[in-house]
Formats: structure tokens, sequence, C-alpha cells
């Protein structure tokens, strides 16, 4: 399993090549969404990369409507030269890549992508030119593993680093200080608020949006032999918003695993430390909650429902079955709360209060009161509920 | 030679099988609607297969179609489940799904011939975006809400797809798919429907140049509202105009469907919207529970303005449902499902499937049995005398006592 990670500055470099890293993401301001690189800082650093043996990785991963996408084409194809292959996470710049770029791609599949068939379908649509696939952070330990063994390109993953969990291209801090002009330089505050139990996001807003992070940032440095051994290709450090000199402790916990070091680590960190979803994701586990009962047992030959109901009086029921309701059908009403009860009608009229024998589909049932229906409660024939 | 004029189709939400009654009969040419699974509104009433089916049936003979929503983003074990009801709604005639994920979009490819719309959720803004899900087998690209009406129809035109905006509802503020703040702080997948709408929360801020902590509801958007700009959708050949809101009331499902539907009608009819009926329309929209209005990026980049930055509040216009009618004939008067109270003399306006609210007096109120009511109550069922012209499921609706 091989490193990779950021560099800003040709110092970073060099820490990079003294640590034994083959490779570098190197990002320009106006096509990345933390990047810091002029066009000339980017082509500097990508000249120095070469001399240092390092394959030069070029983030294009802004997500952008066309006419965003029309202004950066001319950026990309000067820069493009000076990178070996190319990332990205906007649908729109990945069939760029493939059809023009003419470089390796590495696609981001950090948002959603979460099965196998997908991530192994945006291989298959780059025709040959993918070289690699960047798995989210929510993915846990079996799953990754699955994914490292089957898919046909070599995957990449978050090792260390923030948390992205909000991105929007609208100023939303500047909004708040209209006498701030936003576009050209990055505002940073952290949030805050009453209905949730954690404090202080950190926020950032720069000139492609308002981008929101976790207070805890990701880390499975201590689960980098498993992710090695489970056939991880690239575990990325992200140290872009740490002291650079971090990046020499982090590499070497990396590649040589002791836990006194990885506490101090720990303990020196700016922010927490999470490992996510990495041993189990269980983020579904509400959702049964979520949906009303009642309406999962709905499924069935079912009547219609009670619309009202008259103590001592009678229920009204909206017929929706095309079979209708006759006088002696014998009905299950099942209660809003799961209580069923059995009737046999013995009244029946229809809106008009006139005795009927039968009420049709679309109308109004009016039959003899049963003790303890509510209203909603859903009708049901006897014989088709159990 | 006069070329007609193409009007886009009027897509609105269905959360149940009423409210989908209520969309078509309302005049939206198409509904979405999501099955048990597979969708992104977990907590909505979403359809059982019997209520697909009936459904599909009744916007059908009405000409309308059915648009299945499987957007979710699926986890392996989600997708090995999903075939079988891919080649279920294939059989009851469904007119597309809505998917974000191409692994739902390969599955859906491999198990049926239905079409396949992407949803929002991808966030495909741009034409090489829609260049490359068509090749993946979409016939229809749902934009992301970041993208202009211009450049929509550039995309359309570039990359000869059908192209379905947003034109009405509440909306994310991050990029569709791409906020996971109820993932790591709730534990629930917002790509899988577990959305707690965190960006709506106030938050104080720390940090922004002053001393003290400020508080805002800075992540929180407005409501999108394009009425006016429906003629810059036609001009640029958008094929489908969405209303947000599966969640949202029978109400809303309604009145949104009426005024959109008759908006571009009159539009078909005139070539133009230069009517005194803009007004009634925009009044139409004001009715419905809403935040303030924005066209966020319809036109222009949506900036400050686009910031709702205030606590869910109602506005001092607002309607609400009394309830639907369930039946109405001169011999059982208008009988009323009371889904808000309202007390005998109250004015009460029934909106029509087209054509001007009627607006009554209710200064006679029977029950069921045909006993004299003061003070109506909800989850009962009341008559009204009748009225020339009413019909069973009109919606009827009354200024909201604040
Ligand atoms: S929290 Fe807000 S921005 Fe995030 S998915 Fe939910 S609605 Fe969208």
């Amino acid at each position: 399993m091989k490193l990779t990670t950021y560099a800003q500055n040709l110092y970073d470099l060099n820490v990079l090549k003294d640590q034994g890293y083959n490779e570098v993401i190197l990002e320009a301001k106006s096509l990345s969404r933390f990047g810091k690189l002029s066009r000339e800082d980017f082509i500097l650093l990508s000249n120095r990369s070469k001399e240092l043996g390092l394959r030069v990785l070029m983030e294009w991963d802004i997500l952008m409507t066309e006419d965003v996408f029309g202004s950066k084409i001319k950026e990309v194809q000067e820069l493009l030269p000076y990178a070996d292959a190319l990332r990205v996470q906007d649908t729109g710049a990945l069939n760029w890549g493939i059809t023009y770029s003419g470089k390796p791609l590495q696609f981001i599949a950090e948002n959603g992508n979460h099965n196998l068939k997908a991530l192994q379908g945006w291989v298959d649509l780059a025709n040959g030119k993918m070289e690699r696939i960047i798995l989210s952070i929510e993915l846990s330990k079996n799953t990754i593993e699955e994914y490292a063994k089957k898919l046909t390109v070599p995957c990449e993953l978050l090792g260390l680093g923030r948390i992205l969990l909000f991105y929007t291209p609208r100023p939303l801090l500047s909004a708040l200080m209209p006498e701030k002009i936003a576009q050209n330089q990055e505002l940073a505050a952290t949030g805050e608020s009453e209905e949730s139990p954690h404090k202080g996001f950190p926020i950032v807003e720069n000139q492609h949006g308002t981008f929101m992070f976790h207070i805890k940032e990701f880390c499975l440095v201590e689960f980098a032999r498993d992710l090695e051994k489970s056939g991880l290709a690239f575990f990325r450090i992200d140290q872009r918003w740490e002291k650079p000199s971090r990046l020499v402790e982090i590499s070497q916990l990396t590649k040589e695993f002791q836990s006194e070091a990885f506490e101090k680590l720990k303990h020196d960190y700016s922010q927490d430390l999470m490992r996510g979803f990495y041993l189990v994701n269980k983020t579904d586990i509400l959702f049964p909650k979520l949906k009303n009962s009642r309406l999962q047992k709905r499924e069935g030959h079912y009547v219609g429902e009670v619309l009202e109901s008259e103590k001592g009086s009678h229920l009204a029921i909206m017929v929706k079955n095309p079979k209708g309701l006759k006088v002696t059908d014998i009905l299950k009403i099942l209660h809003p709360k799961g209580e069923v009860f059995e009737t046999k009608i013995y009244s029946l009229k229809n809106v008009a209060l006139e005795d009927v024998n039968e009420v049709p589909a679309g109308e109004l049932a009016i039959i003899q009161f049963v003790g303890g229906v509510w209203v909603k409660s859903q009708v049901f024939y006897h014989h088709e509920i159990s | 030679m006069k070329v007609p004029i193409k009007i886009p189709e009027v897509l609105a939400p269905a959360g149940s099988l009423d409210k989908l009654k209520v969309a078509v009969l309302y005049g939206a040419n198409a509904v979405y609607v999501g099955g048990q699974k597979f969708g992104l509104r977990t907590a909505a009433e979403n359809f059982t297969q019997d209520e697909l089916r009936e459904g599909m049936s009744f916007a059908h003979e009405r000409s309308a179609k059915v648009y299945v929503v499987l957007n979710s983003f699926l986890h392996d074990k989600d997708l090995a489940e999903l075939p079988d009801f891919v080649r279920f709604l294939d059989e009851i005639g469904t007119d597309a799904v809505i998917v974000s994920d191409l692994g739902v979009v390969q599955a859906v490819r491999e198990h049926s011939s239905i079409q396949i719309h992407i949803s929002t959720q991808a966030s495909a803004l741009n034409i090489q975006s829609a260049l490359l899900w068509k090749k993946a087998g979409a016939s229809r690209i749902v934009l992301g809400r970041e993208v202009s009406v211009k450049e929509a129809g550039k995309i359309r035109r570039e990359a000869d797809i059908e192209i379905e905006m947003f034109i009405h509802g509440s909306m994310c503020m991050a990029y569709s798919g791409h906020c996971v703040i109820s993932n790591f702080t709730q534990g629930r997948d917002s790509n899988r429907g577990g959305c707690a709408h965190s960006c709506r929360f106030e938050y104080s801020l720390e940090g922004l140049d002053t001393q003290e902590k400020k508080k805002a509801y800075f992540m929180s958007s407005k409501d999108l509202e394009g009425l006016r700009i429906l003629p810059a959708f036609i001009e640029e050949g958008i094929d489908s105009l969405k209303i947000e809101g599966r969640m949202k009331s029978h109400l809303y499902a309604g009145t949104m469907s009426k005024v959109y539907s008759e908006a571009l009608k009159f539009y078909a009819g005139h070539g133009h919207f230069l009517s005194d009926d803009l007004l009634k329309w925009e009044e139409e929209l004001g009715k419905v529970s809403h935040r303030a209005y924005t066209q966020a990026s319809l036109v222009e980049k949506a900036g400050a303005e686009s910031i709702f930055n205030e606590r869910e509040n109602s506005s001092e216009d607002e309607w609400q449902m009394v309830g639907p009618v369930i039946d109405a004939s001169p011999k059982a008067g208008i009988v009323i499902e009371v889904r808000n109270a309202f007390n005998q003399g109250d004015e009460l306006e029934i909106l029509p499937f087209s054509g001007d609210v009627i607006k009554v007096f209710a200064h006679e109120i029977m029950d069921l049995t045909m006993k004299a009511v003061v003070r109506t109550r909800p989850s009962t069922l009341v008559r009204i005398p009748y009225v020339e012209g009413v019909q069973s499921m009109y919606l009827v609706r009354q200024r909201s006592k604040v």
C-alpha cells in the first residue's frame, strides 16, 4: 500500500521525497476545492516533483455548472501537460477526461457509490482510462476489502484528514458580512447549534463556495496494516489544515504502527479523531422506525379507510377496492395502533343515508359502529388478512 | 410557417395515492412517487405495490405519466433486492424511474426496459455530465438546482437529451448528494433517505471578525419559485418542470399542479404571459405554506438573498386545507372530510380542478346523520349545502386562523 498526499509548497515536496512517497496531489486554486496554487506555482511544483521522482496527480475536484465548466477548460488544458494523471469528482469532468485529456484518470467516488456495480460501472465507462477509484469513507472494512479485491483498478481511501460534510456553491459566510468580498479570500468560522450535540464545526468559504467539516477528523492510521492486507492500494494523508511537520510523524506511524506514538499523535492533534463507519455502517438502522408501521402492513386485499367513527352510531368507510362493499361482507379492521377488529356488515347506507346492498369503489359506505375502531383504521376483507 | 410551441410537462410530487389523484386531477402531466424502498423519502407515505398499480392506471387513464423514484445511493445488500421490484414496475407500465446511482441504472437496464431519468441527487450540472449519463443509458437528466435555465438549454441542445428542472419547492442548500451532515452527526444516511435537515438549524458562528458569536440560520435556503420565468423555460426547450414536495400536503400538490398547468396552458394558447392571471397565480402560490421565495440560480447564481436566515414561520396570508370533498350531489350536499376545523359562518374556498375558486359561506353545517353542527371537528365528515359544479376530490381551504 502506497501513501499519497497533497503538497502546497516546495518544502512539502522535500518532505514527501524523504518519506518515500512516489506521488503527490497538486491543486490549482481555480480548479480544486481547497487549492492554493496559482498557475505558475502549480507548474513550479510539478517540475520540482518530477525532478524528485514524484508522480503528479492534478486534482480538479470542484463541481461545475455548465458556464463554470466552460470557463475552466482553458486552465485545465494548460496545466494537464504538467500532470501524470487527472483526479476528478464531477461526472462532467470525468467524461471530459475520458474524451479529451489523454491522461490516466482517478475518480473520486467519495459521495454515494456504495455498491460494487456502480464503482465498476465508472471504471467501465472510462474505456480503459481509469487508473484508480477513490472510495467513500463511509464504507466499512469488509466492504473496502471486497471492493479492493473485486474492482479491476486499484482503490484509494482517506487515511487521515478532515471529513467534508457539506458543499454548496453559495457564499454563506460572506452573506453575513456584507462588507467583505469573498471572491479572492478565504473566510473561516466555526459553528455550533443547540439542535446538535456537536460543537465547533469548521466552516470555510472560498471562491468555490462554502464547505462545512466534521468537528473530528477521520483516522484509520491504526488500521493501515489491515487495509494493506485487504488489498487497498493507496492510503491518503490529508494534512492541509495541520502543521506540515506532522506529515513525517504520520507517515512513519502508517508504515510502522506503534501504540505509544499513536496515543501521542492523538493527544497532540488539533482535533479529536474518529474512525467513522470503518468497523460497521448502520446508518439505515433507524429507517424502519421512521416509517409508519401501519403503512407497512397495508399490502393485500384492502377495502379502504375509516374516515369517521361516531361512537354508538356508525363508521364511514371510503371504499377503494373495485370489488366494492356489500351487506354481509365480513371485515377485519386494523386500528392505527395495530389492534384488529372483526365485524360483519348488517347495516349499509350510502352517502345520502339510503339503505343499500352495495357501495361501489370511490364512494362512502356507512356501516354500523364497531367499538374501538378509530379514524384512519384500515379495512380489509376478512379472508384476505391474517 | 409558425413553429408550434413546445410546452414543458408539469411534474408534481405525489407522496401517497390520494395525492397522486389530486395532482393529476388538478392538471399535472406527470407525477413522481416512491415505492416502499429505494427512494429518498423514508418517512413519506410511500406506495405499496397495489397502490402503485392503482396509481398507474388512474394516471394513465387521464394521459398523465408516473415516474417512480429509486434515487437512494444503494448499498450492495439493497441493490440485491432491486431486480424483482424493477420487473414489477415494468409490468405495471411505469413511465420512467428516477435514479441517482450508476449501480441502480445498470440494474434497471438489465431487468427492464423502463426509461431512466437521472435524479438531481446525482448533481449532473453540465453538458459533459449529461453525455456520460446518456452513455450509461439515461433518457433524461434532472439537473442540479445550481444550473440556470440558460445553461440548461445549452445542455439540452448539446447533449441532445431530455432535461428536467426544479421550478418550485424547498431546496437542499448543498449540492444534492454532497451533504453527509446527517450521516456523521445523527447516524442517518441522507443519501438513503435519512436527512435530518441539519442545514435548517440555527448555528452560532465564531470567528467572523467580531468578538461575539453571530447567531444565524446561515445554511438554510429560501424556497424556489419560478413562475415568472416560465417563458425562459419554454424558450430553452426544457422538457419537464418539477415541483418538489412529496412530503407536503394535498393542498400543496393540488395548488401547485393547478397553478403551473394553468399558466402553461395560457402560454400555449396566447404565446405570452401578459395576463392579469399572473397576479392571480402568484397569489395562489402565496396561499400555500412556504418559506420566502427565491429564484435561486434559475437566472443568476444564487447569492446572499437566497438564504432564508429565519426560524420557520407562517406568512400572514397562509391558507390551510379544510379538507377534501368526499362527495357532492344535490341529494347528499357537499361532504367534506374535515382535516382542520371550521365554524358555522366561516368563509371557505373550494378549489376547482381548473378555473376560478368557488367561495362559499358555511351558513349551514350538518354531520353525516344530518344533525346541525356549529363547530366542526377534525377527523369527522360534515355536509354543507350543495353548490353547482362542485365535485368530489375538490379541495376546500380557509384562511389560517393565526
Ligand atoms: S441537511 Fe440540508 S443540505 Fe443536507 S441533505 Fe439535508 S436538506 Fe440537503
